[in-house]
């Protein structure tokens, strides 16, 4: 494997009120290899947009060492800048500007000449479906225009890796997936992309090989697939009356043959079992027996959830950063992605919310 | 080579940008027709008196507004800077590999044409009602208004690079207009204060320029006020420009 993507050790700290600096990234390594789709999966607050923003130049790196391109990034950040592209969570669009304003501006800043770049703008205007309004300032765009857009601009110079920064926040399902169309097609003409998410559906579906990061370290990491097979049994969840009823259940539960990783939340208890659907029947009866009725039931094939669960001990979708709760949490619902929760993180940016609803046009 | 085409590229990008907000330009060129129309008028009983300069109220006055508008449109580049972070552009242009200097350079050169053209504004208006215009001296007023103007404005970007919200960056420019204004002499020469303020306004770059503004409207080339001007603007406007550049290249918000 080529690595055009390499770390070693990276950290880094931000200063806190009185002597509390923040360890946001502490002992991150990676390596990405050319033509992957790498997805760096993690809650708000876990470090990974500031990892993105050290390999990108954008922030010193305290410790540690990156090669991106086969540069240096704290010797050559310059060269290093001329490689890569870049698209923030808030994009960065001139608002004022037209789409091909922008993306003409953008392809000169990268050093190209007059009618290399009209070219190329031309191109990507086609390929990213914006030809239509590419002489209407930004300002008018819906939300989907406008991230097809903020993507365009990071791939005008044509660089050999693509930093993604939550690329889907705030999209609808439908702009969600024609998004990932795009970024597929990236990796099609070999580019390789480096994406951060909250979302565990977008590194399921979307990226070759993941990292699940907490915490500002790598927990774990590997295709999707291999990810999921590591929990290795179904993933069965049992609601009972209460939490009082859910702790007996747990312990009634415990000792059966197959069953594993048992925790209770709440009124749930969450285990696992190699074969869930055959082993259903038999803990439903032992609860019955000991009076303990379950009120509802799920029966799940191991998702990422699973995996950062039992890496963590957490559920992704409650990791988010304490200080910072998002607002209006909701229930545990597998697949569904929560809109518009943005990076709350000290280090990370304030309140991106990408044109949760679509503009006006 | 590929700083001056930065430069070239980020300087239009600004331009556009600004010419497409009619509300500032309206702003912009109201300001000092305002001051023109409504200060004016007070002065006139004032020339003659002790302290005060004799001649054409105008003509003492009007140089002051051309340094005012300079020191304002200084100010301003900062709070597109905030709204440019807020909104991603600065970080989009920051990786790219476009001089650091060009994404300080731009802007400014950007609103110092607008400043010459609301100059000129004030200039012609000025003439109409009996302001004696000196061509040689206005042209090098130009570059003090020019040294001024680039101080001040890479002192704003930077300042709004390095608080990166818009309340810490307000506190530190509005703290700092009224003390630097009211030691400038802008609306009446400093000459009529007392001599603490008179030594006072001699740390204050605003105050030199005013004072060579009022020596070069005149059509005078000599005299300390004119290099004095140079000498402090000058030394300060690199060292400040070198500053910003430092604050750009390691802008982390």
């Amino acid at each position: 494997m080529t690595a055009v993507i390499e770390a070693r050790e990276l950290r880094k700290r931000f200063p806190g009120g009185r002597d509390q600096a923040i360890e946001a990234v502490r002992g991150v390594s990676l390596q990405v290899a050319r033509g992957e789709i790498l997805g760096f999966l993690g809650p708000n607050g876990a470090g990974k947009t500031t990892t993105l923003r050290m390999l990108t130049t954008l922030l010193p790196i305290d410790e540690g060492s990156a090669e991106v391109a086969g540069l240096d990034v704290r010797r050559q950040p310059g060269r290093v800048r001329a490689r890569i592209g870049y698209v923030s969570q808030l994009g960065g669009a001139d608002e004022l500007a037209t789409g091909r304003e922008n993306l003409t501006l953008q392809g000169r800043l990268y050093g190209g000449r007059r009618a290399d770049v009209a070219r190329r703008v031309g191109e990507v205007l086609e390929r990213f479906d914006l030809a239509g309004f590419a002489d209407r300032r930004v300002r008018t765009y819906s939300g989907g225009q406008r991230r097809r857009l903020d993507v365009a601009l990071g791939v005008v110079h044509e660089p050999e890796v693509l930093f993604l920064d939550e690329p889907s926040t705030g999209l609808d399902p439908q702009n969600r997936a024609s998004l990932w169309d795009h970024i597929r097609g990236l990796r099609d003409r070999g580019t390789t992309v480096f994406l951060t998410t909250h979302y565990l559906d977008e590194a399921d579906v979307l990226c070759d090989r993941i990292m699940i990061v907490d915490h500002g370290t790598v927990v774990a990491q590997g295709t999707p697939r291999a990810l999921k097979q590591q929990v290795a049994g179904d993933a069965i969840v049992l609601v009972t009356r209460n939490t009082d009823e859910a702790g007996r259940a747990a312990a009634e539960l415990a000792g059966q043959p197959g069953v594993r990783d048992l925790t209770v939340e709440g009124t749930a208890v969450r285990l696992y079992a190699s074969d869930g659907a055959a082993a259903l029947p038999g803990l439903l009866r032992l609860l019955d027996r000991a009076g303990l009725p379950v009120r509802s039931l799920r029966l799940s094939e191991p998702s990422l959830d699973d995996v950062f669960l039992r890496q963590t001990g957490r559920s992704l979708r409650d990791a988010g950063d304490p200080a910072a709760p998002a607002p209006g949490r909701r229930a545990p619902d597998h697949g569904v992605p929560d809109h518009g929760v943005p990076d709350h993180g000290a280090p990370d940016h304030g309140a991106p919310d990408h044109g949760d609803a679509e503009a006006v046009a | 080579m590929k700083a001056l085409t930065d430069i070239g590229l980020l300087f239009r990008r600004h331009l556009v940008q600004l010419l497409r907000s009619p509300i500032w330009l309206v702003v912009g060129f109201s300001t000092p027709i305002l001051y023109l129309a409504l200060f004016t008028p007070l002065l006139k009983h004032l020339v003659g008196m002790p302290g005060l300069p004799a001649g054409n109220v105008l003509d003492l006055f009007l140089p002051g507004i051309l340094a005012l508008l300079a020191f304002a449109s200084g100010s301003g580049p900062g709070f597109s800077t905030i709204f440019e972070l807020r909104a991603g552009v600065t970080e989009r242009l920051r990786v790219t590999p476009a001089s650091r200097f060009a994404i300080l350079a731009g802007p400014i050169l950007a609103s110092m044409l607008l400043m010459f053209c609301f100059d000129a504004v004030v200039v012609a208006i000025g003439a109409a009602f009996g302001f004696h215009v000196h061509a040689a001296g206005l042209l090098l007023l130009c570059v003090v208004l020019a040294l001024l103007m680039a101080t001040m404005a890479a002192f704003s970007i930077a300042t709004a690079l390095a608080t990166g919200d818009i309340n810490g960056f307000a506190a530190v420019i509005n703290g700092l207009n009224l003390p630097v204004l009211l030691l400038g002499g802008v609306l009446l020469p400093i000459s009529l204060g007392p001599e603490w303020m008179r030594v006072l306004a001699h740390l204050n770059p605003l105050y030199y320029t005013v004072t060579a503004a009022r020596v070069l409207a005149a059509g005078t080339f000599t005299g300390p006020a004119v290099w004095q001007a140079f000498a402090v603007l000058t030394p300060l406007c690199v060292a400040v420009l070198g500053w910003a550049t430092a604050v750009v290249r390691r802008a982390v918000a």
